[in-house]
This record gives C-alpha cells, sequence and structure tokens, in this order.
C-alpha cells in the first residue's frame, strides 16, 4: 500500500480502502493536511491495514495526524473493539502504559518567572528526578505500591501529595477502576517501586511555559488560563512498571492468540479475546500501570510545587492530565447504536465533549517538540461521533534518532533554544539532536487538522521558556 | 558496516538501521549462539558506551522456550532487566544455544554513573517483526522501545 492508493474524503482524511483479501475487516482512515501527507511513511499506512485485520475492530482504524510508524500499532492510531467479538491488544497500548500530559498552571505572569528562569529550572531539575534508570526520592514498600496499583492518585491525596481539586482535574479522577496488584508480576513491582516519582528519559521532560495566544477566551476562561499566565507541562508515564506488566502479557499473549486461533499480522498485535480470562487479567494490571503513572504526575507536581512554592510563593493548580497510551472500557455509538467498546489509544489523547470538572469539552493537552509551542484544546461532540472520542497527542516524529544525531549537533539545537529565549537543563546533552523540533513534524499543521476536523477545538497556544530534561 | 554483512575477519555482527520512533537494530550470527550474542551487545550499546565497562563480575543465565523468536524476545528482555533493576552492565556475553534453550556467562560491573556514561532509556524489547531467518547466515531486525 502506498501513499498514491490512499483516497481522499475529505481535506483531511484519507482513506485505505478495506481489502477482505489481505484480511481486512474495516477500512484505515488517516487524518492529514496535505502537508502531512509528506510525511506519512509507507510503515505507518501498514500498521494502520494491520490494526484494520484484527478481530472485532468497529468502524475504522484511524490513525491521528501525528501518525508515524511505531511497533505493531502506529503511532497516532485509535482503534475500538466489540466487548465480545473483538479482542484486547498490548501492543495497542505500547510498552509506556498511560504515558501522558499534565498541566499545571501557576499564579505568575511572564514578567515575574522570565529573569529568574535559570535558576528555575535548575531548582525543577534539582527536585525532580530524572534520566536514564532515575529513581523516585521516596522508597515505597511493596504493599504501598500495591495501594498505588489500586488506587492511583488517590494514593497521594491520602499521603499528603495533592488534593481533591487535583485529582478532580484528571481524566478518569486520576484513577481506573478494576486495577488488580496480584494480575502484576513481582519483576514488574521490583521495577516499579524505586521508579515512583522520576521523569525518565527519551521524550519525557518538564516544561516551564506561558500562555502565548488565547483562540477561545470563554473557554480558557473555564480553564482558569489567562493570557502570560506561567504553566507547567509535565510528559512522563508508569516507568519500569508499565514497562515490564506490557512485557509480561505480550510475551504470554504469543501462545494465547495461537490457542484462540487469531491470525496476527505480526507478533506484537498479539492480542486475546476481550471476554476471555487472559484478557480481563491484562486489563486488571494496565489498570495498575495506569493508576502508578498518575500518580507518578502527581508526585512530580508535587515537587514543583515545591519550588514554585519557595521560589515564589506561588500556588500552582491542576489544570488536567491526559492519558494517551491506554484502552478504556467506553460507550460510543456505533451504527447508530450506543455500545461499550475497549478503545485502544497508541499515541493519541482522549476528547470528550463532556467533562464533568469543567462543564464543557474536557481539556486536551498536546506538547510540541522541545522548544514549539504546546496546545491546549477542548474535547467535542465530533470527536464523539467520528474518532471514538479521540484526538492527536503531540507532533510527532519524521527524523529517526539516528538521522537526527547525523543531521544536527547538541551545541546547535541549544544555541537555537537560546535564540528562541529557552533555557535548558538535562543529564544528557549528547541526546539533545534527538528530540529537537527539526526531527517533528511542525505542531501548529498538526493542531490546525485536528481542529478544522472539529476532533478537539484549539484553545489556546502555550509557549516554552525553559525545558528539564531526563 | 560496509561490505559483507558478517565476515570472520571483520565481525561487527549488528548494525543500527532507520526507524521514526524507536531503535531498530539487524543482528547477525554464524549460528545461533553468535546471532544472541550480537543481539545483546546491540543492546547493551544503546544504553551504556561500553568501552570502559569492565567485566568484573559474571552472571549466569539460563533460558528455554518454545520457539526461537521467544527464546530471543526472553533473552533481551533478561539483559535488559539486568540493567534496569541490577543496574549492571554487561561488557562480555558468551552464549550457548541449542535446541531452544539458551546459557549464557554475561560479564561486567555495576554502573557507576561517574565513571559510565549511560545513552538511551531502553523501556522494552518489542515483538514487532521479530522473525530470525538463516540465509548465509543467522539475522534478525529488533526493536526496541526507547
Amino acid at each position: 500500500m502506498k501513499i498514491m492508493d490512499l483516497k481522499k474524503v475529505n481535506d483531511f482524511t484519507w482513506e485505505i480502502k478495506k481489502d477482505p483479501l489481505v484480511g481486512m475487516r474495516v477500512p484505515g482512515r488517516i487524518f492529514l493536511s496535505e502537508t502531512l501527507l509528506n510525511y506519512l511513511e509507507p510503515g505507518a499506512i501498514q500498521q494502520v491495514t494491520n490494526v484494520a485485520k484484527l478481530p472485532g475492530i468497529q468502524k475504522y482504524s484511524f490513525a491521528m495526524p501525528d501518525v508515524h510508524t511505531g511497533y505493531g500499532f502506529p503511532i497516532g492510531g485509535v482503534a475500538a473493539f466489540d466487548v465480545i467479538e473483538g479482542i484486547i491488544s498490548p501492543g495497542g497500548v505500547g510498552f509506556d502504559i498511560n504515558c501522558g500530559t499534565r498541566l499545571l498552571a501557576t499564579g505568575l505572569k511572564l514578567e515575574e518567572v522570565y529573569p529568574k528562569i535559570q535558576e528555575l529550572v535548575n531548582q525543577l531539575y534539582n527536585n525532580i528526578p530524572a534520566g536514564l534508570g532515575s529513581k523516585g526520592k521516596l522508597k515505597v514498600s511493596e504493599k504501598e505500591l500495591d495501594q498505588i496499583f489500586i488506587n492511583g492518585a488517590k494514593w497521594a491525596l491520602r499521603n499528603s501529595y495533592g488534593n481533591e481539586s487535583d485529582l478532580k482535574h484528571c481524566e478518569s479522577n486520576g484513577h481506573m477502576e478494576s486495577a488488580e496488584p496480584s494480575k502484576v508480576s513481582p519483576l514488574a513491582k521490583k521495577r516499579g517501586m524505586p521508579q515512583l516519582g522520576s521523569l525518565g528519559s527519551g521524550n519525557h521532560f518538564v516544561e516551564v511555559q506561558y500562555v502565548d495566544e488565547i483562540y477561545n477566551e470563554n473557554v480558557a476562561h473555564t480553564f482558569g488560563l489567562r493570557e502570560n499566565q506561567v504553566c507547567i507541562m509535565i510528559h512522563s508515564g508508569s516507568r519500569g512498571a508499565g514497562h515490564q506488566i506490557c512485557t509480561d502479557y505480550l510475551r504470554a499473549f504469543q501462545s494465547a492468540a495461537f490457542k484462540y486461533g487469531i491470525q496476527l499480522p505480526d507478533k506484537q498485535l498479539a492480542c486475546v479475546p476481550a471476554n476471555s480470562t487472559e484478557a480481563s487479567d491484562y486489563f486488571s494490571a494496565m489498570n495498575a500501570a495506569a493508576n502508578y503513572a498518575w500518580t507518578n504526575r502527581q508526585m512530580m507536581s508535587f515537587w514543583v510545587r515545591e519550588v514554585l512554592e519557595h521560589e515564589f510563593n506561588d500556588k500552582v493548580n491542576v489544570v488536567y492530565d491526559v492519558a494517551h497510551n491506554i484502552v478504556k472500557l467506553e460507550k460510543h455509538k456505533v451504527d447508530g447504536e450506543t455500545k461499550e467498546v475497549y478503545v485502544h489509544r497508541k499515541g493519541a489523547t482522549r476528547s470528550f465533549d463532556k467533562d464533568p470538572s469543567y462543564g464543557i469539552g474536557q481539556p486536551v493537552l498536546i506538547p510540541g517538540s522541545m522548544g514549539t509551542a504546546s496546545y491546549v484544546l477542548c474535547g467535542t461532540k465530533e470527536a464523539m461521533e467520528m474518532t471514538f472520542g479521540s484526538t492527536c497527542h503531540g507532533a510527532g516524529r519524521i527524523l529517526s534518532r539516528k538521522a537526527a544525531k547525523h543531521q544536527l549537533t547538541s551545541n546547535a539545537v541549544i544555541e537555537n533554544l537560546k535564540q528562541k529565549h529557552v533555557s535548558i537543563k538535562t543529564g544528557n546533552i549528547s541526546d539533545i539532536p534527538e528530540e529537537a523540533p527539526e526531527a517533528y513534524k511542525p505542531i501548529d499543521e498538526v493542531i490546525d487538522v485536528v481542529n478544522k476536523l472539529k476532533i478537539s477545538e484549539v484553545v489556546l497556544k502555550l509557549k516554552p521558556i525553559g525545558v528539564i530534561k531526563g | 558496516m560496509g561490505g559483507s554483512p558478517f565476515s570472520k575477519k571483520n565481525v561487527r555482527g549488528y548494525e543500527f538501521l532507520e526507524h521514526t520512533a524507536d531503535v531498530l537494530f539487524r543482528a547477525y550470527g554464524n549460528n545461533l549462539s553468535e546471532l544472541f550474542e550480537n543481539s545483546a551487545e546491540a543492546l547493551e550499546s544503546v544504553m551504556i558506551d561500553l568501552s570502559n565497562v569492565a567485566p568484573e563480575d559474571i552472571k549466569h543465565v539460563e533460558l528455554s522456550s518454545d520457539t526461537y523468536e521467544n527464546l530471543l524476545f526472553d533473552w533481551l528482555s533478561t539483559v535488559l532487566i539486568f540493567f534496569d533493576v541490577e543496574f549492571f552492565a554487561i561488557r562480555r556475553f558468551n552464549v550457548t544455544v541449542k535446541e531452544r534453550s539458551l546459557t549464557a556467562e554475561c560479564s561486567g560491573e555495576k554502573i557507576d554513573t561517574r565513571k559510565h556514561k549511560l545513552k538511551v532509556e531502553v523501556k522494552a524489547v518489542t515483538y514487532h517483526e521479530l522473525e530470525i531467518v538463516q540465509d548465509d547466515v543467522y539475522h534478525v531486525n529488533v526493536t526496541l522501545d526507547v
């Protein structure tokens, strides 16, 4: 399948025709502008096609405009499966279960923070464990870890690392039901215990940003955001606990898929019937990892607060917190009938039209690449109708890490950030080119597509002034 | 890597290929044991600069599985666990693979961040298109989630 074989449905929707001869059960739909179409890789088209072959898939195998080649599912992939005829796939969630984004709003204005930005970045870097193999600052016992797996961010609240309002402004209130620690392997627990409250490395970051431009004053006001306000964005996930849970179930499902007679287009798509015991076990363990990730971001929020209180005597609120690698049991309309489906979002964000905490569409937090803008959007009814309540999750890579390092030097990237008035602190200078803006699609173009498709509506733009990386 | 992908004289048993988001390497081996050794070294080299990792301590590994691909997945995941959980970096792999079983001696040392240069955090070994192929030599493509 090549780009030229895609059928244009409208200005931003490209269809992979359903081909039963290759085993496709539904068509694929990729949301791109003509410009972004130039970045589409044949590998990503193949991966959207492969997902369309899985049993019980509903409507379409979707890819958001930040789509790029992943492993198994494409990044930017969304697929919903029937609860009886369908499947659950650990590969449709990925290793970093509930990797996600959280936005914190300070009471400070840009002009108050900017003169002290390097000091703030240094303080945040010192107070938040980051980097390869980074360990959290607190030691939790296995018993406590089980409580974290069960209760998610509620555990943090009970242990004075947050308040009620923080949880209210989290997707699923920072807590998934039916998490079951007994379905988590001892090895996953061993990996999870020392790493709670740590950022990790790769594309994970803490960024100091300010509200640069507001496109919808009313919604921005409802989310408690105004022009020039300083915000902190956290991007991190479930660390070794989540990685190991996915590894364990992916491994176990190699033979389970065979047992259930499921033909796999790729071993990474290993899956089991949604109503099987194996699926229930994975779902319970996956929810435990999701809860770990929400606790993790809550812990880091607490340490951000410590710094802001100490440096600026400032209070920090949680605007919202979204998961972008997850499978959830949700109700959606399929062929005019509302039914429960397992929605897999792999590098995609929920975009629900109703959020109980704000009374309007949920905040959708989309980080750009390092040094470029991030956006706050709002969930829509169009997303509910078109994409199982989903939208993009970021800019989406276009350059491999290898190519980025080949084309760019760390010094050049840091110099470029300096020219944009962005301070950076990282433990690993040599990997900076991997996350340079040139390695990613233009975020503005990605946002334009989801906005014009109305699968989320743009509210405001944030610009960075400081970056902390692992 | 130029010339023949795998020759006894100029052995560099793996190479890194393009992948948009993650790390993709191809490992080679004249036999399965070499293939497993080279795959493990490729993985280790992603996480740490191996040039000053000393082969001071030895870890022993024994694994068996139903397929060679599953065995490779288990093996590489074990190497990753040594790194992530025990903070143990491995300089030298001595692997014997036969009849879908593996025994290995892994020589390395405890990671000291003052001495060693850590590179990229590998979240997991993936199953993406994981297939061991035998033509002139054995080879396999492995995608790592980073």
